[in-house]
């Protein structure tokens, strides 16, 4: 067995274990408030049995591994369905730009230790009502304030900001220059006076995502993670951080034999659903789509093992999985005829099919939406042209509004 | 499990290419539209020289032992350059089905051959619509085949065929020496790939399999060939993918670049996705030969590659407007040769089925 296996056996055996306490069973009919604590006493046994901080480094608390160690646990991890999901964006994105700019050493160290193990949580305020992919047309303000600074503004689409403790957020400090140029990266306290956090209620019924409103907020220039004018480097950095996840060829919907399965349970014309050509040949395509990224990510896998750069193809990952999710999931509703109008908002979208179409669209734009992406691939990947930008150069505060 | 190409196999892809991209140009294509029988002489003349032939074969037989890994990044290469004559394809399936099926007078008898290329063989399973036929139009009967097995990629130049027949109950796949066949050319959309109408009237043919067991031969026949093709196909997808791009960056429109209109470069970046998903796939597939998901595998392949080159030819016709539709461009050399390896091997429609049949539980 090499190493990575003995890794993975270890990393399954104590999922398995720690399955009936955390597990999808064990989370069935808890409220957010009480699956929120539970996932706090999950992520402190991770931490305790050395599955957190995986690849950061040891004297900030993490394991000092690699990439592929932390792919791997995610993927055993992913089986069981825990209350993980309120330390995703932290873990993710926050506190490793944390680790990497923050100043105060001291209070990086304490507050990556806090957030390990489930007691603290950081949240990322980015986007804003004026754009989410424009990042940098973004609007909130920072205005010097004696040694410190005073933040204005608002930010959206802030997940899990009402449960977080810290956040990081990039804000215009310049608005005279290029709309690029004049920003600057923070972090802030969330409990400081003049912060406000107001869930949003999505389609699918669920409240993670906030507004965050800032108001006179005052922070001292000791909170500041960039050169002044320098944030939106940073802010880029942190969405590089993320490039090494485990993915699901799935969307994060249903897999792809659940929908064989009411295939063969449900009748069309008092025939199985099965044999008929329509619903075959969804099966297939969809198969055949999924196994091509099962099998870019088991190579970028062995890449990693190798210790070479995965390719770029695995950027089509969200991509292409979750538009199959969606239309897999309107045909798995279609099979169900008057059948399939049953919804359960607290289902979940990893094994229900209404749950997963109506929550489908989310991720189809979080995170980078399809056109993103596409644009991303083009640019990068095969060298097209950017698209006419008529604010490129332009000083922010002369950009039509 | 999928795989990382080893070095030996990353200098046979770049080298393969190497050779193809010098040899093989589009000028010397086109001709072979208007004629019918002939095939890209020089092509063969390369993959007989480079030992492509042998490439998948048993050493004991004149091979070089290698296997579907190696042999697809030919194909891919082949693929991109629209390489003409179908032999690496057939050869190749006939070959296989000598060596897995056949006594050892028969491997003695053709594998040599078939491996230095010398001998032209050819695959004929399909029957009209049927890729995989329940009941064989051709029968044989005390050893001698009868009937007709329509369009054979390759049969015009083939001197040896693997038949699907149906025997005396029961489906049989024949070994038949093509010397004395009549063949009828077809006259196709994509004349150098030999297309012919086998005519067997009282043929001597001498049987490999029968039985349910024959059936079962013939389809991992299919799934070997449509691995390769599927490589070939991911090329050609891949080339036309890079043709796209290249013209949407220097043809101009409304003073910029046409790549810079998200039409035009979200749709090479669709091209893209499908590529890729088609490379990966057949990486895959290439590396499952002998294992029980093969044919799964060479399924998924198969409709991700077919998917990828149908789309990538419509769409980097439409990318280059007027002049994407001209003869001498020879972007309908793509359009052809998509469409050609689309049915070659079984078309999506058959593959579907097969896979379906597979995930459903419901394999025969």
């Amino acid at each position: 067995m090499s190493d990575l296996e003995a890794y993975r056996a270890k990393a399954a055996a104590w999922c398995e274990s720690v399955a009936p306490t955390f597990g999808k069973a064990a989370r069935k009919g808890l409220s957010v408030e009480e699956d929120l604590a539970l996932g706090r006493r999950y992520q402190k046994a991770k931490f305790d049995a050395g599955f957190a901080g995986i690849n950061w480094p040891t004297d900030l608390g993490g394991q000092g591994l690699g990439h592929i160690e932390k792919i791997t646990f995610e993927a055993e991890e992913m089986k069981h369905g825990f209350p993980n999901v309120y330390f995703g964006i932290s873990l993710g994105m926050p506190v490793p730009v944390l680790m990497q700019f923050g100043s105060d050493r001291d209070f990086v160290k304490e507050r990556v230790l806090k957030a390990l193990q489930g007691e603290e949580i950081w949240c990322q305020l980015f986007s804003e009502p004026s754009g989410g992919t424009d990042l940098a047309g973004l609007r909130t303000r920072a205005e010097t304030d004696g040694n410190g600074w005073k933040i204005n503004g608002q930010k959206v689409w802030t997940s899990w900001a009402q449960y977080s403790d810290y956040g990081v957020i990039v804000v215009r400090t310049d608005p005279t220059v290029a709309k690029h140029k004049g920003l600057t990266y923070f972090w802030v306290d969330m409990k400081a006076p003049g912060v406000t956090v107001r869930p949003i209620k999505l389609a699918g019924g669920d409240s993670h995502v906030n507004e965050v409103f800032f108001d006179d907020v005052k922070i001292s220039d000791d909170h500041r993670m960039s050169p002044v004018g320098g944030g939106f480097s940073v802010a880029l950095a942190t969405l590089m951080i993320e490039r090494y996840v485990a993915t699901d060829s799935a969307g994060f919907g249903p897999h792809l034999d659940l929908f064989v399965d009411l295939a063969k349970d449900l009748m069309i014309n008092g025939r199985p659903a099965i044999e008929d050509g329509r619903i075959r040949q969804q099966i297939a395509r969809n198969y055949a789509m999924r196994s091509g990224l099962d099998s870019i990510n088991v190579r970028a896998r062995l890449m990693m093992q190798a210790g070479m750069t995965p390719g770029p193809e695995g950027s089509l990952n969200k991509l292409v999985a979750v538009r199959s999710r969606q239309k897999l999931s309107e045909l798995a509703i279609d099979l169900q005829g008057v059948g399939g109008f049953h919804f359960d908002e607290h289902a979940s979208p990893k094994d229900d099919w209404a749950s997963s179409w109506i929550n489908a669209p989310t991720g189809r734009i979080a995170g980078g939406s399809d056109e993103t992406l596409l644009n991303t691939i083009a640019e990068r990947i095969l060298g097209l042209p950017q698209d006419h930008r008529p604010d490129k150069g332009v000083p922010f505060n002369q950009i039509p509004a | 499990m999928s795989i990382l190409h080893d070095e030996g196999q990353q200098a046979i892809a770049t080298e393969s290419r190497r050779i193809l991209e010098a040899r093989v140009h589009k000028d010397d294509l086109l001709p072979l539209l208007q004629t019918s029988g002939r095939y890209h002489e020089a092509f063969w003349a390369t993959a007989k020289e480079q030992g492509w032939t042998a490439l998948a074969l048993p050493e004991a037989h004149g091979g070089l032992a290698l296997g579907l890994v190696e042999l697809g990044l030919i194909a891919h290469q082949a693929g991109r350059t629209l390489s003409g004559a179908p032999f690496l394809t057939s050869n190749f399936g006939a070959a296989k089905a000598i060596e897995l099926y056949g006594s050892d007078d028969q491997k003695q008898r053709w594998l040599p051959g078939l491996a230095s290329g010398d001998v032209i063989g050819a695959v004929a399973i399909a029957s009209g619509p049927d890729a995989l036929p329940a009941h064989p139009k051709v029968t044989l009967t005390n050893d001698r085949l009868d009937g007709v097995k329509d369009g054979v990629s390759g049969a015009l130049h083939a001197d040896v065929a693997i038949v699907f027949a149906n025997g005396p109950g029961m489906p049989v796949l024949a070994l038949v020496d093509l010397a004395k066949v009549e063949k009828t050319a077809i006259d196709s959309f994509d004349n150098s790939r030999c297309l012919a109408d086998l005519h067997f009237a009282d043929t001597p043919a001498e049987t490999l399999v029968s039985g349910s067991a024959a059936r079962a031969a013939a389809l991992h026949i299919l799934a070997l060939q449509a691995v390769i093709t599927a490589h070939e196909q991911t090329g050609g997808a891949e080339a036309l993918m890079e043709i796209a791009r290249d013209y949407a960056v220097t043809r101009k429109a409304f003073g910029q670049p046409i790549g810079a209109f998200q039409s035009i470069k979200h749709r090479i970046a669709e091209l893209y996705g499908l590529v890729e998903l088609a490379r990966a796939n057949c990486i895959h597939a290439a590396s499952r030969e002998g294992q029980s998901d093969f044919v799964t595998a060479a399924a998924a392949a198969r409709l991700s590659a077919t998917e990828a080159y149908d789309t990538a030819a419509r769409d980097c016709v439409q990318i280059h407007g007027g002049i994407g539709v001209t003869w001498e461009i020879g972007l309908h050399l793509h359009m052809r040769r998509a469409r050609t390896l689309a049915l070659e091997q079984g078309s999506s429609l058959f593959w579907e089925d097969i896979l379906v049949d597979r995930l459903a539980g419901e394999a025969a």
